[in-house]
């Protein structure tokens, strides 16, 4: 089963071939089975996933019309509250924190009669690009244990990667859906902003975030969006005209697209990546696209921009983190200072404490107007030419990311690993929709991505030219040796 | 550019309230000097007359809701969370009167 | 060198919050209410849960706006909310959403009566911003109470253009009374629904840099306000004349105070050593405010009558004291009351005086107004007519209001009829027994009153009023007392 898309899987059950029950059951055994070496999942919900595929199998032996995602097991990753279970966000502080409220998504997924199956692992408040900063586990990549599975939803894309589950949600403030995705070897999409309700998302960036879907393939990446790609009104920031139709506009077809290439800003790409991203590009012209050249060169300041605003933001996010209301408070702590002071100290990694420190730098008096407000400018510059690239093209192509996935432990040096999101987070400051879907391996076999990104607000045709380039190469839709 | 130093550290740790040892607070100093002077870069870019982006779908504005009561967080739950309570009340260690 | 207190003025401006009295909260749906029991009305939001969002409240918007419109000023088209990060245990979230350089309201006039005469105050800008919760202080812990976190809150700046502790309560007053004609809030300062702050400097007359301000916190009522103010320039003023003519610049340093009502001066809380950096930058959860000409336009016209109009009508139309109709306006509640009782007398002005003066005289040790103590409008109104159409004298009506006071909700015409000693006596003839007794028993002071002395003539009255017991009519008695001494010449 684990060979089956969730679309397959979901009408297999209703068909009646296979009980909601034995789904899960199969599940479940891989994840006992597998999940000790990958480490995907910090949590696991037996008892609740199989209450609710019982429930399914009767409703379905009751003729109820059941929802779109029926019987598909999906993993969360671990800042997306699950009500009444526990939300770590992979950081120590919040071990014991179980979410008093359901966050949107989940509640669609649920009500689609999706079974939420565990929560996944992730870096700490998902600053990371590896899920080496997890204050809690480490999660291995189930195409090379020795390597990470990407950040800082590595725990979704592990899991899917290893068919631990067929779908899994992630969310990406600079690339942590994608860079997951190309590691892993699987689909992963980042929405416009504002197409997917933040609400119950542990905020890292506020105005970068989005919650997207980890899948083997883009169709089930594109029915998770059906459900979940909907206007919330818990969420100010959420796009008002939002429901597509994904699924039904995945013809395959891309004849006389143009795709954009950023040439300039691949330069540096190593020889392996390289040979991948043009194989892609051979096989978008084959299927009738045209390739011309777009003008980013302005993304060599996305690192820049994205540390100054994403950091500053998370500063005042994780401020909250204080010990005083929920999260765990420093036995240590006597008065109310260090409460506070011996609480974050106790509860943050060094890599969530270095970003807040930077954040509340050039948010600081005297600094705010070089720092802070030059980012918020630079940032319109970007939008800006990515605007004006998308009038010469309808989809941009790059590389997901430089690199293919890095041995654990390989990369300490902070500023080198941020480099890691060079080509993914350029799309986040302009609130693009992007994809990553597989596009070659190296050669000792770890998988490489090539990323599509779209105009805002122009999710479907994102999605469409992916399926139509998966369709014309399924080959790179693998699954690793060891879970096969 | 940035002359940040350790006294800036320290101001910073003060701020945003999180207690570093003396090594942490040396090899926080160490990478922010890197970060920063990457960051710099910013500096080159001709940013006159350009507005700051605060919101990046430009299109929403006046989101409002009705002024009505929902569903309201019940204590329970909201003190399970709590590390310390007290009469229904979150429970910290005595505090100095700010008003 | 400025050697009296006469030679300094004091330039004050006030902060004055006030909760608005929506239903629910500003940016999360839990319910706006005082007093229940510690963190029962909360919800995700309010609490500073991770992953919780805010959203901004209609109601909310649109009472600032009308505020705003009652004070004449500019309606920010474009408004924007800023995180105001500072940590503190009420804080939910340890930072504010305030609105920091692009607030809703800006400019504004504020006109309040002081002594007799309409003086102008001018507002800086009003702004929304949600309120913090409560910290409850005990010996070895303190609680924290999210009830009030997130209620919505205005906070009104007025300019440094307030000089007396006189001006500063008349300005409050009227700030008070036009939140409450337009029903933005419950201006309650005992349940802390109305807050206010001053920011207080003094220099000599003539001098126009302003010297540094102390801020002072803790009113809790308009006559502590005017208490603390007074003491706090004088402090000031003290300080810089027994200081000489050294450089003045280092002896009041920036600093905050509280009031101390038992020690009845201002008490130095906390030093400001450094300007508090709260890196204020846009909230990134709530997109802008854009309001039109139109919806502007639908609030201002849909402003009841404000305080300063129904004070300027109460002038025009009754004839009443500026001071008096502006203490009365000042009051809703009292105001209505007046008016209601208006229709059962018609005299505005002797009205006025028994619900400014008497009836407050009688209840102050009781705490209570006319209203709180259940005696309805339209009683007062009679009692003003029965004096008007001289069915009792003011003496006896003296008494009625006693009664009336003793037994709320009885009405006075009953109260009257009841009491043979309130039936005022016009028989003539009664009268002119006793005017005659009167008379005879002080040729004295017929004597006198014919040598030029008026006293006298007051003096004879008040014999008669006395021995009817007030009852009698005092223009009969004018009449025949003239009558009688006139025979005698």
């Amino acid at each position: 089963m684990h060979n089956l898309s969730a679309i397959q899987i979901r009408d297999r059950f209703l068909k009646g071939e296979v009980s909601a029950v034995a789904i899960v059951q199969y599940f479940l055994d891989r994840i006992t089975k597998y999940d000790g070496q990958i480490g995907a999942f910090l949590s696991v919900f037996p008892e609740r996933a199989l209450a609710k595929a019982k429930e399914l199998d009767k409703r379905l032996a009751a003729g109820e019309t059941l929802g779109k995602m029926a019987a598909i097991p999906v993993g969360i990753k671990d800042n997306i509250h699950v009500k009444g279970e526990i939300s770590t966000c992979g950081s120590k502080f919040l071990v014991n924190y179980r979410a008093p409220f359901a966050s949107t998504v989940v509640e669609l997924l649920e009500k689609a009669d999706a079974i939420i199956i565990g929560k996944t692992n992730c870096d700490e408040f998902a600053m990371g690009s590896s899920t080496e900063n997890s204050a809690l586990q480490k999660t291995r990549n189930p195409w090379d244990l020795n390597c990470t599975p990407g950040g800082s939803s590595g725990g979704s894309g592990a899991a899917v990667a290893g068919r631990l589950c067929p779908v899994a949600l992630g969310s990406d403030t600079g690339g942590s859906v994608r860079l997951p995705g190309a590691f892993c070897g699987v689909t992963g999409f980042k929405p416009t902003y504002g197409r997917v309700s933040r609400y119950g998302l542990v905020a890292y960036g506020s105005s970068l975030d989005q919650i997207g879907p980890l899948a083997t393939n883009v169709s089930d990446a594109a029915l998770v969006m059906e459900v979940i790609g909907r206007h919330c009104e818990k969420d100010s920031t959420s796009m008002v005209r939002n429901t597509e139709d994904y699924l039904s506009k995945m013809s395959g077809n891309i004849q006389g697209m143009k795709i954009g290439v950023p040439w300039q800003f691949l330069e540096n790409l190593a020889e392996e990546p390289k040979k991948a991203f043009n194989n892609s590009l051979e096989i978008l012209k084959n299927l009738g696209a045209a390739v011309v050249e777009v003008d980013l060169s302005i993304l060599k300041y996305s690192l820049s921009v994205y540390y100054v605003l994403a950091t500053a933001e998370a500063s005042t996010n994780l401020a909250r983190f204080d010990g005083v209301r929920y999260g765990v408070r420093s036995p240590r702590a006597q008065t109310l200072d260090q409460v506070y002071d011996y609480s974050k100290e106790e509860g943050f990694g060094p890599e969530v404490k270095r970003r807040i420190l930077l954040g509340t730098y050039v948010l600081s008096a005297g600094y705010q107007d070089a720092f802070y407000k030059k980012a918020q400018k630079v940032r319109t510059l970007m939008i800006r030419k990515y605007k004006e690239a998308f009038e010469k093209c309808d989809i941009i192509a790059t590389p997901v990311s430089p690199f293919a996935a890095f041995e654990i432990g390989a990369i300490k040096d902070p500023l080198q690993m941020y480099l890691e999101d060079i080509f993914t987070i350029g799309i986040n400051l302009a609130g693009l929709p992007a994809v990553s879907i597989p596009n070659g391996f190296t050669t000792d076999g770890r998988p490489f991505g090539l990323q599509l990104i779209g105009p805002q607000k122009h999710d479907v045709d994102v999605l469409t030219t992916a399926f139509a380039f998966e369709k014309a190469e399924p080959s790179n839709v693998a699954i690793p040796e060891l879970v096969k | 550019m940035s002359d940040i130093d350790k006294k800036t550290v320290e101001n910073l740790t003060k701020l945003s309230r999180i207690e570093c040892t003396e090594e942490e607070q040396e090899a926080i100093l160490r990478d922010l000097k890197r970060i920063l002077n990457y960051i710099e870069l910013l500096n080159e870019v001709d940013t006159e007359h350009v507005p700051p982006c605060n919101h990046v779908l430009d299109d929403i504005a006046n989101v409002l809701r009705e002024d009505e009561v929902g569903a309201i967080l019940p204590r329970e739950e909201f003190l399970a969370n709590a590390p310390s309570q007290i009469g229904g009340m979150i429970r910290v260690p005595p505090v100095i009167k700010q008003t | 060198m400025s050697k009296h207190y006469s030679d300094w003025e004091a330039v004050i401006g006030l902060e004055i919050h006030a909760e608005l009295n929506t239903k629910s909260k500003l940016f999360s749906s839990a319910p706006n209410r005082f007093g229940d029991e510690p963190n029962t009305n909360i919800t995700e939001v309010c609490t500073g849960q991770p992953g919780a969002l805010p959203v901004l409240n209609k109601e909310a918007v649109r009472k600032a706006v009308q505020f705003g419109c009652a004070i004449n000023a500019k309606i920010a088209k474009f408004s924007k909310f800023d995180r105001k990060s500072y940590f503190y245990p009420d804080s939910p979230r340890n930072f504010q959403i305030t609105q920091f350089d692009e607030p809703i309201v800006i400019g504004g006039t504020v006109i309040a009566e002081v002594d007799n005469k309409e003086q102008s105050f001018a507002v800086n800008r009003v702004h929304l911003e949600d309120d913090a919760g409560m910290l409850k202080h005990f010996s070895s812990f303190a609680g924290v109470d999210y009830n009030r976190a997130g209620v919505p809150l205005i906070e009104i700046v007025s300019e440094p253009c307030i000089h007396t502790p006189k001006e500063a309560i008349a300005y409050c007053m009227a700030v008070k009374a036009i939140l409450q004609y337009i029903d933005a809030s419950d201006c309650n300062m005992e349940e802390g629904s109305l807050r206010v702050d001053a920011n207080v400097s003094v220099r000599p007359k003539g001098e126009t840099q302003l010297r540094n301000k102390i801020e002072i916190k803790n009113m809790n009522s308009f006559s502590y306000m005017g208490m603390a103010l007074e003491a706090e320039i004088k402090r000031q003023i003290h300080l810089y004349m027994g200081n000489g003519d050294a450089s003045w610049d280092h002896l009041i340093q920036q600093a905050t105070y509280r009031w101390d009502p038992e020690k009845k001066e201002t008490v130095l809380m906390r030093r400001k050593e450094s300007a508090d950096d709260y890196r204020y930058f846009p909230e990134p959860d709530l997109v802008p405010i854009l309001l039109t000409d139109a919806y502007i336009q639908e609030v201002r016209s849909s402003l009841p009558e404000l305080p300063l109009q129904r004070e300027r009508r109460y002038v025009k139309e009754f004839g009443l004291a500026g001071d008096l109709a502006f203490q009365l306006t000042s009051d809703k509640i009292l105001s209505d009351y007046f008016e209601e009782a208006l229709k059962d007398c018609g005299n505005a002005r002797v009205l006025c005086n028994w619900l400014l003066v008497e009836f407050p005289g009688r209840l102050k040790d009781m705490g209570k107004t006319v209203v709180d103590h259940g005696i309805p409008s339209h009683h007062l109104g009679k009692l003003v007519s029965l004096i008007d159409n001289k069915k009792i004298t003011g003496r006896i009506a003296k008494s009625v209001a006693d009664d009336m006071v003793a037994a709320p909700g009885k009405d006075p015409e009953l109260i009257v009829q009841e009491n043979p000693d309130y039936q005022p006596v016009h028989d003539h003839g009664e009268i002119e027994l006793l005017v005659t007794q009167v008379v005879t028993e002080n040729p004295q002071s017929i004597e006198d009153f014919k040598a030029g002395k008026d006293k006298a003539f007051a003096f004879l009255v008040g014999q008669v009023m006395k021995l009817s017991r007030g009852k009698a009519s005092p223009d009969i008695v004018n009449d025949l007392l003239k009558k009688k001494i006139g025979d005698k010449v």
